[in-house]
């Protein structure tokens, strides 16, 4: 990334911690040629979008992929003794 | 024998209604306590309490929870402690509480913790009055955590952080960024004091087996890891088959 980009990307990712809708800490953002890619994983739907909404609107130049998941839960698991 | 359930970092908010109280409501089947390892909410605002309070409510199984930097963020952290008290949570800060659980006691100590790094890679008390502060408080978590374990009085003793004592359950997460998510002085505290197991989330992208040099089992439950609605640890044999445990010794007493 270049200068400009990197700063780009400090910027977006604070912008996500303090946004309410987000609040995320762990995107992962780069910007080569001309394409924002968001990625990670966050925990549904709306925060998934809100990402993709506040990338837009400060990269207004630049194409967004959004690559961020939303994880599952899957069933516990069996238990581990941790002292055995 | 203990069955310990325990999570953290489920960051609930206004979108998560619900999403956990299923598997929460069938705890007693696996375990015999739940334990929050802080970041119980997004942002700690009175709307994402309610949610949180909405999840936890009447539970089968006791919950002790410690916050996480996310519960902290709308300065409205009581708040959050008083509502899940209001409820039943235990919610500890640099405080102990033992419980009475299958024919034994368990000990739990448990505050947030902090960062500063690991050696090699740390901050210390030198220089600015902000760099300063920011270590004095990762040595006051670390301080109250040792008082704490070594003034429980249990067969089992758990210390419950929001923060990583050990850097084992960081791996995975970005090196520049492990003195944000721990401090050895942590890890420093549980051996001094020693502990049957330390849990600990913050670091969604880690690892969930650790141990501490001195070999205190070490397990990273954050959610976003663990990908489970929580997971499962015990702690010991029967209670008869444990020489000198605490119940053991306590009822030759009697």
């Amino acid at each position: 990334m270049n200068q400009e980009d990197q700063y780009l990307v400090g910027k977006l990712q604070e912008a996500l911690a303090v946004d309410d809708h987000v609040n995320a800490l762990d995107i992962r953002i780069t910007i080569a040629h001309g394409r924002a890619h968001l990625s990670g994983e966050v925990p549904t739907e709306e925060r998934r979008a809100a990402v993709h909404r506040i990338a837009c609107e400060m990269l207004p130049d630049l194409e967004v992929r959004n690559d961020i998941t939303v994880f599952e839960l899957v069933a516990a698991a069996k238990p581990e003794a941790v002292d055995d | 024998m203990i069955r310990i359930a325990a999570v953290g970092d489920i960051h609930v908010g206004e979108d998560t209604h619900g999403r956990f109280r299923p598997h929460w409501l069938e705890l007693d089947a696996h375990a015999d306590v739940l334990l929050l390892a802080g970041d119980l909410t997004n942002i700690g605002n009175a709307a994402q309490t309610e949610v949180l309070v909405a999840e936890l409510r009447d539970l089968p199984v006791p919950v002790v929870a410690v916050l996480g930097n996310h519960d902290f963020h709308c300065a409205n952290a009581q708040g959050v402690r008083q509502a899940l008290e209001s409820i039943g949570v235990t919610v500890l800060e640099g405080e102990s509480v033992t419980l009475e659980l299958a024919g034994c006691k368990l000990g739990i100590a448990g505050t947030k913790g902090f960062g500063g790094g690991f050696p090699g890679a740390c901050g210390h008390k030198f220089g600015e009055p902000e760099m300063k502060a920011f270590m004095q408080v990762t040595e006051d978590e670390a301080h109250r955590l040792e008082e704490n374990l070594r003034a429980l009085r249990a067969d089992y003793r758990v210390a419950l952080l929001h923060y990583a004592p050990v850097k084992d359950t960081l791996a995975g997460e970005r090196l520049e960024i492990y003195p944000f998510l721990g401090a050895y002085q942590l890890g420093e505290a549980l051996d001094r004091a020693g502990a049957d197991l330390a849990l600990h989330g913050h670091a969604h992208h880690g690892t969930e087996k650790g141990v501490t040099p001195g070999g205190i089992p070490v397990r990273n439950v954050a959610m976003p890891l663990i990908k489970r609605p929580y997971a499962i640890y015990t702690l010991g044999k029967a209670v008869s088959e444990r020489e000198g445990s605490f119940s053991a010794r306590e009822a030759a007493l009697s």
